[in-house]
């Protein structure tokens, strides 16, 4: 039995190449499936990463665009205390906004508007000071705690390899987004990409996470890892974006009673 | 009756002054008349506005608390509440509907708006939705091909996945019938939550109200905020008689505490003051009913008919003192001018107090007489207008008019309270003319013709 010649061989493989370039690209997870365990670890080690076992202070620059308004910009110092699960967010430009804050103590985010001089409970979904930003943005990661985590697929964002999680809020957990994805890079171990999604399943914002910053930690005895910059995308109100730049970041202990509501009052007399 | 034919003689010797006496509460009565036809087109423009997009006449409302701070508006055990209703105002209660209440963006491609999204059945509320129109493509539309085409049908609201707008967020929205929008609002437990819609009709603007207040099938509600069965957002009464709501909702009140519902102390404001403000600063946690009146959801609405009625007596006051300083004026001139005649009347036999009474018979007779015509001319023209369905332009005209269009509804009392009034002036600024008229002797009248 003779050979085919070379020139059809060539066209054969061609073929066969062509046909099963598409079942590579639709599950390239069958190239290099993660375990269950593989990636629960992924995300809680994404999660420590970013705690520090003291506490945590820094300035973000906030900038908001959307469709038929002016631009806005804020600064905004916010604090946390991981061990405690504390976090306060004040608004110091511009004057018109200074005074105002948000405060998360157990679970529950308030919010202080000194020019009324009330405090209000407001959900997870809060758009911090208007913007396209929630308080997820500013917080601690706390992926594990609040979500399952699957791996879907290993693929290219640009030119950097990352693993593509999906990951479902777990039962009687208060988030503002029931289902995420995350896409992390496989040689830093960072989030550079996520899309949170409603409850329907349709895509509402896009974040980008284009730098990554550490700081040795005393407390921790370890870095902590935290962005430096974070890009906003609405996905359904198109053209609206956010801008977060986050400098001056300080692990050094705090004041005691800084996460309470007279602190924050405080701020404004 | 000689008193009564002197007097009329008298108008008709000084024509001039009576002509000119007469325009002046003509046309004073005219505007009272006008402004009391605006008032009550407002008002009706409010219960019609109220009682088709935020209310029934009655309602019976619903908060739900997990915690203390928290606050839904939630009613539970819908369908035994509704048969239950109908127990305590029996055949008073012609109609009871329930529709869910939900609050959340309206998303399109070229703008955001913040709604009230409406939970209804389209089949149990079609009577309803025959008192709203149809707006024309002018309403919404830049520049339409045909201004006036009405497209699209409220029927169309039974089908899964459809919306109602009204024209000024049809506008902001920059969406046009048959256009794909995207709802957007959280869940009960705070997760963001989406549904698509298709936009089936867009109806007229009624002013504020429907400025904040859409209509999407029931459905829509339940998927958006994962409601459970048998709950909704508040349970609508409508009576055989509007003007019975309070008797309605004290008897409502009374029939729901006997079968043991805990219940909200009655406050009259509407369900979304008490939502935001009021129920979260309450320290308990659970379920309550709030029963309500149309005019409690509509409430912080009543204050623009209160300031209509202000601005109506202001101006119908100023004009009624620039009458009475003209009126005094005029018939002191007509006393000097006359005291020869009221001489010789009293020289004759003629006591003063007909001439008192003689005086003040050609002011009242003037009054009727000129403010007659005026208050009928007012009511008139106010029909006119009203039938000529007149565009507002104005988005703060529509807003404070809370309509469309220029609504006047001249009532029969109005036009009787307006001839009444301006008659009253006109006597009252007669009197101290006649009295003085009553007053003059014989011999000063006869010394004033040497």
């Amino acid at each position: 039995m003779t050979s085919p010649p070379r020139s059809l061989r060539f066209a054969a493989l061609s073929i066969t190449a062509t046909m099963l370039a598409p079942l590579a690209i639709a599950f390239p997870a069958l190239a290099a499936p993660l375990s269950k365990d593989e990636v629960t670890k992924m995300v809680a080690t994404i999660d420590d990463r970013q705690q520090n076992a003291g506490d945590y202070r820094s300035i973000a620059y906030l900038e908001q665009k959307e469709r038929g308004k002016a631009d806005t910009a804020f600064e905004v110092a916010f604090y946390r205390r991981d061990s405690d699960d504390k976090l306060m967010i004040l608004f110091t430009k511009p004057k018109t906004e200074a005074g105002k804050g948000y405060l998360r103590l157990d679970k529950n985010l308030f919010f202080y508007d000194p020019t009324v001089g009330k405090w209000e409970r407001r959900t997870e979904r809060e758009r911090i000071g208007g913007t396209s930003s929630n308080r997820q943005d500013f917080d601690e990661s706390r992926l594990s705690e609040e979500y399952d985590a699957t791996w879907v697929a290993e693929e290219k964002l640009g030119k950097v390899a990352v693993h593509h999680l999906a990951l479902t809020a777990k039962d009687g957990v208060d988030v503002a987004y029931p289902t995420v994805d995350v896409y992390v890079d496989m040689a830093s171990g960072n989030i550079l990409k996520r899309q949170d999604k409603a409850l329907s399943g349709k895509l509402l914002r896009t974040t980008y996470y284009p730098k990554w910053s550490k700081l040795y930690s005393e407390s921790k005895k370890s870095d902590v890892y935290f962005p430096a910059e974070i890009r906003i995308y609405d996905e359904v109100e198109k053209g609206n974006s956010s801008l977060i730049v986050i400098r001056e970041t300080d692990l050094r202990p705090l004041d005691a009673n800084l996460f309470t509501k007279a602190w924050l009052e405080s701020k404004s007399r | 009756m000689l008193t009564l034919r002197i007097a009329f003689n008298n108008l008709l010797a000084s024509r001039r002054r009576t002509l000119f006496l007469g325009i002046a509460l003509f046309v004073v009565t005219f505007l009272f008349v006008v402004l009391l036809a605006l008032t009550a087109g407002v008002t009706d423009n409010l219960v019609k506005a109220a009682t088709n997009i935020s209310s029934g006449h009655v309602n019976i409302g619903g908060y739900y608390k997990s915690s203390p701070t928290d606050s839904q508006t939630i009613v539970l055990n819908v369908s035994k509440l509704k048969v239950e209703a109908k127990e305590i105002l029996g055949d008073e209660a012609v109609r009871i509907i329930d529709r869910f209440r939900g609050w959340g963006k309206v998303i399109s491609d070229n703008g955001t708006v913040q709604v009230g999204l409406n939970g209804v059945d389209y089949a149990e509320e079609a009577d309803l939705f025959s008192l709203l129109t149809l707006a024309p493509a002018k309403d919404y539309m830049e520049n339409p091909a045909d201004p006036d085409a009405v497209k699209g049908s409220f029927a169309e609201l039974g089908q899964p996945g459809t919306l109602v707008l009204f024209a000024s967020q049809a506008k902001r929205l920059k969406v046009d019938v048959g256009d794909e929008i995207v709802l957007r609002t959280e869940t009960l437990k705070g997760a963001s939550n989406t549904a698509q819609a298709r936009v089936v009709a867009v109806a007229r603007d009624l002013g504020l109200l429907s400025s904040f207040a859409s209509f999407v099938p029931k459905q829509t509600i339940v998927d958006l905020y994962q409601f459970k069965p048998d709950v909704s957002g508040v349970i609508q009464i409508y009576l055989r008689d509007i003007e019975g709501s309070t008797a309605a909702m004290n008897k409502l009140r009374a029939g729901l505490d006997e079968r043991g519902y805990a219940q909200l102390e009655h406050d009259g404001q509407p369900f979304f003051i008490k939502l935001l403000q009021t129920v979260p600063q309450e320290d308990w946690t659970g379920a309550k009913l709030d029963v309500t009146t149309w005019e409690d959801e509509a409430s912080f609405l009543t204050q623009i008919i209160v300031a209509l009625r202000a601005v109506s007596f202001a101006l119908i006051l100023v004009l009624a003192v620039v009458i009475i300083v003209g009126i005094t004026n005029t018939m002191t001139i007509a006393v000097r001018e006359r005291t020869k005649e009221i001489g010789t009347l009293r020289a004759i036999g003629m006591r003063r107090g007909r001439v008192l009474s003689l005086f003040l018979i050609e002011a009242v007779i003037l009054g009727v007489l000129a403010s007659g015509i005026g208050g009928l001319g007012g009511a008139a023209v106010a029909m006119l207008v009203d039938a000529a369905q007149i565009r507002i332009d104005v988005d703060a005209m529509r807003v404070v008019l809370l309509s469309d269009t220029l609504h006047l509804v001249p009532r029969v009392i109005d036009v009787v309270v307006a001839i009444v009034t301006l008659t009253v002036v006109c006597a009252f600024a007669a009197f101290f003319p006649s009295l003085r008229a009553a007053r003059i002797t014989p011999v000063t009248a006869m010394q004033s013709a040497e």
